[in-house]
């Protein structure tokens, strides 16, 4: 009896996150009309919306914008963060712990306090208007060095010196011996990276004008807030959807990932 | 020709720490030389220097007879096994074996004969495509030892290879290490703290204690002739028993005193004895030289003590007994009676005994 009680309070905790979600979707597949008074199931379903957002806006070069974006601040933050993860966790070096304490510290920068220094550069740079403007500032991040340091802390320090032994210069240490079982803390990183280039709205806003370079973000908030909706709630919708289905794919790819743990790789320290 | 020559070599960690002292070791080409001792008494740092994993503080590393103090552990032509095997866990062993010949950029049908040679000489050939995480201890052990003899090395260095494996397994890998070695002709530095291991596989012992050579020499030599109370207490188990005393001078004969005990050890031939008069020494003497009978002695003397506990072995059992102010492990036959909590004499062999400078530990 406990245990249905359980269940029950669960699902409707369960459901208090899915419903909106759900409707979000259902609702950018009903006539516009029905949007207003729509709970569960609308009389039809439709891509109208679908159609008429995309003859309004370009959204599918933004679409290519954001992957291309995302992709490659993803695949920098895990190729330099590990390195200074690789170095910061293996190398002995003066000073060492003072500079991963500083980049520690830049954790509890919020971003707004950046943002401003942040656009200078990329103006004394000429990079606004860039893929660079949104890719640069993003290659490196404090959390994913932190994951990656503790990551290489926790391998077995014998492992590291086989492949010394066996002739490993630090790259292929890192890429070759430690990555393939890192795994986990890759995918970790790599799916909050991608989230949090693929999320980001703020940055784009103030670094990009040109609308071919726009991300969906970007472009869906100017759509939305910008009145090229023409206030028409469906098509609001369904570029919302749009710009949540990426990372709905993305996620459900990478999950598998997550299993893989260290547990049968025969190590024992 | 690999032969290994340690010159002054000493070691100071960064905190300050001197774990090797000023240490002068040479070992021969193709000779087992078994690197022994307490943990903490700096055996594994010195192989790891000679690995070129450790940076040596001062000194000098020859390694057939060049100098590599400052050479990359990959162009010392040495290769290492280490305590937990280290195989790389997302590989094949055939990988794990391969590696390092890949890195050097040997054509790949040669890795292919070396890594099948390797394999035929440890009998592994079944496991060549699981990975680390599937085999048993004893096969990752194996392919570690795989990984090292495909790299050809002039001196392979091992470090506490056989401490993650059951009793059985040891001792089983310790009988094929001595034939690989064999097998092999190379030269081998290995590490242990198990002085059994040492005993077996060593051509030559090297007992370290804080990070200095306590006694280098055969193990027959360290077992039978100990040169300090250190190594007379580390080699050989159960461990020697040592009772301590005074040597005086009474009415001309040389006698060895304790609160319980007193014996002549004029008729002994222990010369160095008479340089030690007045002196607090410790004698030393082993369990498989204290007798329950005085049977076939000549010069002994006799102990009483208080068994409070026996260990039967199978066809010896450990005796454990209590003396007024010290105590004794003996090793008799199996079928000698004993009793817990009863009083028993013991015969010791004294032309078996050892004797330590209690000051210093020094063999007198």
């Amino acid at each position: 009896m406990k245990k249905i009680l359980i269940y029950i309070f669960l699902s409707l905790a369960a459901i208090t996150f899915l419903y909106p979600f759900y409707w979000m979707i259902v609702a950018s597949l009903a006539p516009e009309s029905e949007i207003g008074g729509l709970w569960f199931l609308p009389t039809k379903l439709t891509f109208a919306s679908y159609i008429q957002m995309l003859s309004k806006i370009p959204i599918g070069r933004s679409l290519l914008n954001s992957i291309f974006v995302a992709s490659l601040t993803t695949l920098g933050v895990i190729i330099f963060s590990s390195m200074v993860g690789y170095a910061l966790a293996l190398m002995k070096f003066k000073g060492r712990n003072v500079i991963f304490y500083i980049i520690i510290f830049t954790m509890t920068l919020p971003f707004q306090i950046t943002l401003i220094p942040n656009y200078i550069t990329m103006v004394k740079l000429n990079l606004v208007d860039t893929y660079a403007a949104l890719v640069l500032p993003f290659l490196l991040n404090a959390f994913a060095i932190l994951l990656f340091r503790q990551a290489f802390l926790g391998m077995p320090k014998a492992l590291i010196d086989a492949a010394r032994v066996d002739g490993c210069s630090d790259f292929r240490i890192l890429f070759q011996v430690l990555f393939p079982n890192i795994i986990p803390t890759i995918v970790i990183v790599g799916i909050l990276t991608f989230m949090g280039s693929w999320n980001e709205v703020l940055w784009p806003l103030i670094v990009i004008r040109d609308e071919s370079l726009m991300t969906m973000p970007q472009m869906v908030t100017l759509f939305s807030v910008g009145g090229r909706a023409e206030s028409q709630l469906g098509v609001k919708l369904a570029s919302a959807v749009l710009l949540a289905l990426p990372i709905m794919i993305a996620y459900a790819f990478f999950q598998k990932y997550f299993i893989q743990s260290m547990a049968s790789s025969g190590l024992k320290e | 020709m690999a032969e290994v020559r340690l010159v002054n070599i000493g070691k100071t960690f960064e905190e300050g720490m001197q774990v090797v002292k000023n240490l002068n070791l040479t070992i021969q080409d193709k000779e087992f030389v078994v690197l022994v001792g307490p943990s903490g008494c700096g055996k594994t740092t010195i192989l790891r220097m000679i690995a070129g994993l450790e940076d040596i503080t001062t000194g000098e590393l020859y390694i057939d007879q060049k100098k590599v103090n400052e050479l990359d552990p990959s162009k010392r032509q040495i290769a290492m096994v280490f305590q937990n095997y280290a195989l790389y866990p997302h590989m094949t062993a055939y990988q794990n074996m391969a590696f390092g010949l890949k890195i050097k950029k040997v054509p790949k049908a040669q890795i292919h004969e070396q890594v099948m040679r390797a394999a035929e000489i440890l009998n592994i050939q079944d496991i060549l495509q699981k990975k680390p995480g599937k085999m048993s201890g004893g096969q990752r052990q194996r392919i570690a030892i795989g990984r090292a003899i495909v790299r050809r090395p002039k001196v392979f260095l091992f470090d506490e290879p056989l401490s993650n494996l059951d009793a059985k397994l040891r001792g089983q890998m310790r009988i094929e290490l001595a034939k690989l070695h064999k097998k092999l002709d190379a030269t081998v530095v290995y590490v242990t703290h198990d002085q059994v291991e040492a005993m077996t596989l060593g051509d030559r012992v090297v007992v370290l204690n804080e990070g200095e050579i306590a006694q280098n020499a055969s193990p027959m030599e360290l077992y039978s002739n100990p040169g300090s109370k250190f190594v007379a207490e580390f080699i050989g188990s159960p461990k020697m028993n040592f009772i301590e005393g005074k040597i005086l001078l009474l009415d001309g004969q040389l006698v060895f005193r304790n609160n319980e005990l007193q014996f002549d050890l004029s008729s002994l031939n222990y010369q160095n004895l008479k340089n030690h008069i007045g002196q607090e020494v410790e004698l030393g003497i082993r369990s498989e030289d204290i007798y329950p009978t005085a049977s076939n002695l000549k010069n002994y003397v006799k102990v009483k003590g208080q068994i409070i506990a026996i260990e039967l072995l199978g066809n010896e059992k450990l005796i454990y007994a209590e003396l007024e102010e010290s105590s004794l492990i003996a090793k008799v036959k199996a079928q000698h009676e004993a009793q817990i909590r009863s009083s028993i004499d013991f015969y010791l062999d004294l032309e078996k005994a050892y004797f330590f400078s209690k000051e210093n530990g020094q063999r007198i």
